[in-house]
């Protein structure tokens, strides 16, 4: 049993840095998308069509192909940051595409009543976002928004290839020096699906207890 | 005072308005009526800055509404209750009538939940103040939206056809909160299909066809038949009207 | 003098080779997936005993967890294990047309469940076979539902082949890292990578939705 110790406390170390870059990256990713969305949506002229666009190129670019961009790109631009902030990076601003799509659908949602009702009661454009569009929008795009969130997660793994060392590559020390690549990829897969299936039954709280007024 | 000027206003190369012109008044009580599709709920929606004019202005004690600056100013002055309610989904009924007040005219907290709390009394709804709109009726809810408008202490009050969701009996309800409202004194404008509503609080009425003002007179003048008798228009709307 | 450190026209031959690798990846592993998850959807939509939970569940399992473990695990772990050589293009092969199956599954049963119900009690009320009722009332249907989200999955899974660089395929993404090392200019080999990935999905995406207006039912 104590010869799985080590193993264990390398998945667990690896398993932090999983949680902690995923959790940058939402972050990051909500405001890079929803600032997004709102200039899309109420914009008018460059921004909104720079705002398109962006949603456009990077939802149609592999996430491995941006990540390989920061990572080799940044240092050339004299900007030399570790494996984890370029991966949390490259990470807000692929999925920040995504979460723009979802929260811009989220705000077209909303009842153009209510709209107008917010609009002649004087509040001022920040407000009404602030109080009212937002957070019927996000309402709305929260379920796709946890799909797209989760599956963010499963990204981190990729995250790997530029060194870092989350729960993937965690796993792929343990199995070259255990020679038992099956069962240590077979456990991680399994690993996967739990996190997920956490996640998701997250979601499904958050959801309810939002809309249950509605 | 509310002054029109000129305005006229087009969707879709459709002439929604043309050229109104007309004052209303502190104090008056004003009926839009007309056929549909006449352009009374894009008239009201000039004075809140809903709709912005082709043509003309809306000059609202002195401040215009083609002037972005001044337009805010105006829509405190305006509160609006809309046909569809238009309630905030996602908050309370105490929280829909504060959030301006608490958000525009920078009251405190507590200040705005003690009046807002008051005017719920008045309409009866107090015992609802924490719920969501989606558990309220109709009736219920239109007496909301009425008290989230009077809650900015508004000089004028515009409504928009606010009985038309309504059930007949629930319209009666309404009725009711708007005639203690007209023996207040409160200036509205009210865009409606209900001719006794009409006859009952208001003290003019503006007759709209077409985009144009057919008729602008004291309801008693509008409502005899000697103006009828020479209005031949005014006098089938008002019995078909009557008939339902 | 030693190592060209700028690009040259052999270059181009070499993005048509990882141009060629991912095409070929995505095309097998999208008609694989395709059918094989037609026939996994109609198993758990027939709710058939025993294979229909075996089916769900795999599908779950293959739709959340990475790619790139699924990747290591057939790659690294099945010859380890079961004593079998796999090349990476083969490895890659598996893994991704079971992750496209995983996911066209799900959209097989979704759109035979949307298909109005009062339809299929109508023709079983009159004794068709319920291989006609597929064939004939449920299939043409549920294709117009299916066809968008189809396309969707489609657009989604070129951009999954990128993964397969990972492993050693010599696919766009690979022949990106091999200009990037010789040449060190980030700036013009990444975009143009990207560039290519975003015209490939762009055209699978206009393609397909020319397709699903031929299938759209006139109202």
């Amino acid at each position: 049993m104590s010869d799985f110790l080590p193993y264990a406390l390398a998945l667990w170390n690896g398993f932090t840095v999983t949680f902690l870059v995923s959790a940058s990256a939402i972050l990051g990713s909500l405001a890079v998308g929803t600032f997004v969305a709102v200039v899309v949506t109420s914009g008018t002229g460059l921004p909104k069509i720079l705002g398109r666009a962006y949603i456009e190129l990077f939802r149609n670019i592999p996430f491995l192909v941006l990540i390989f961009f920061f990572f080799f790109g940044l240092p050339e631009l004299g900007i030399f940051i570790n494996a984890f902030w370029t991966g949390a990076l490259a990470l807000s601003l692929a999925v920040g595409a995504y979460v723009a799509d979802a929260v811009r659908s989220g705000i077209s949602s909303v009842d153009r009543g209510v709209y107008a009702a917010s609009i002649t009661y004087g509040l001022s454009h920040a407000q009404r976002l602030r109080y009212v569009i937002l957070p019927l929008a996000f309402r709305v795009s929260l379920r796709p928004l946890g799909s797209i969130f989760i599956n963010l997660i499963l990204t981190t793994s990729l995250l790997s290839t530029i060194t870092l060392n989350e729960l993937t590559n965690s796993a792929k020390i343990i199995a070259s020096t255990t020679f038992k690549p099956f069962e240590v990829y077979f456990v991680l897969l399994v690993l996967y699906s739990v996190l997920t299936y956490t996640c998701s039954l997250i979601v499904q709280t958050y959801h309810h207890r939002l809309t249950r007024h509605l | 005072m509310i002054e029109f000027r000129n305005v006229s206003k087009s969707f879709d190369k459709k002439i929604v308005l043309n050229d109104i012109s007309f004052k209303i008044n502190k104090n008056e009580i004003v009926s839009i009526l007309g056929t549909s599709g006449a352009g009374k709920s894009t008239l009201i929606n000039c004075i809140n800055g809903l709709v912005a004019p082709d043509e003309g202005d809306v000059i609202v004690d002195g401040l215009s509404v083609s002037n972005k600056n001044e337009i805010n100013e105006i829509r405190k002055k305006c509160s609006t209750v809309f046909q569809s309610f238009n309630l905030y989904p996602h908050l309370s009924i105490l929280q829909n009538i504060t959030l301006a007040p608490m958000k525009v005219l920078k009251y405190k907290k507590d200040k705005a939940e003690k009046e807002a709390l008051a005017l719920l009394e008045k309409v009866d709804l107090q015992s609802h103040a924490n719920a969501f709109p989606a558990s309220l009726s109709g009736g219920e809810k239109q007496r909301a939206g009425i008290c989230r408008a009077l809650a900015m202490s508004p000089d004028y009050l515009l409504l928009d056809e606010i009985t038309s969701s309504l059930d007949p009996e629930l319209t009666a309800e309404i009725m009711q909160v708007l005639n203690a409202l007209a023996d207040e004194g409160i200036t509205m404008i009210l865009v409606t299909h209900e001719i006794g509503l009409a006859k009952k609080i208001s003290s003019r009425i503006v007759f709209l066809e077409s985009g144009r003002i057919l008729a602008d007179k004291p309801k008693d003048v509008f409502f005899s038949d000697a103006f009828g008798e020479e209005n031949a228009r005014i006098k089938d709307f008002l019995a078909r009207s009557e008939g339902l | 003098m030693y190592g060209e450190n700028t690009f040259s026209h052999y270059d181009v031959l070499l993005w048509l080779t990882g141009l060629k690798a991912t095409l070929s990846m995505f095309f097998l592993s999208s008609i694989l997936g395709c059918l094989l998850g037609t026939v996994f959807g109609l198993i758990r939509y027939y709710r058939i005993a025993v294979l229909a939970p075996i089916v769900f569940s795999l599908g779950e399992v293959l739709k959340n967890s990475p790619v790139i473990v699924q990747l290591f695990l057939i790659y690294f772990g099945v010859p380890m294990y079961f004593d079998v050589i796999l090349t990476p293009f083969e490895a890659a092969a598996i893994v991704l047309s079971a992750n496209t199956t995983a996911f066209i599954a799900v959209i097989c049963v979704a759109s035979l469940e949307s298909v109005d119900k009062g339809q299929v009690a109508t023709a079983r009320s009159f004794a068709m076979k319920e291989t006609d009722i597929l064939v004939h009332v449920l299939f043409p249907q549920a294709l117009v539902v299916a066809a968008p989200l189809v396309v969707g999955i489609l657009v989604n899974q070129i951009q999954v082949t990128s993964l397969i660089s990972i492993i050693g395929v010599i696919d766009l993404t690979q022949v990106g890292h091999i200009l990037n090392q010789r040449t060190f200019e980030p700036f013009i080999v990444w975009p143009v990578i990207g560039i290519t990935y975003f015209v490939l999905s762009g055209t699978i995406s206009y393609m397909g939705t020319r397709v699903e207006k031929k299938f759209r039912i006139p109202e």
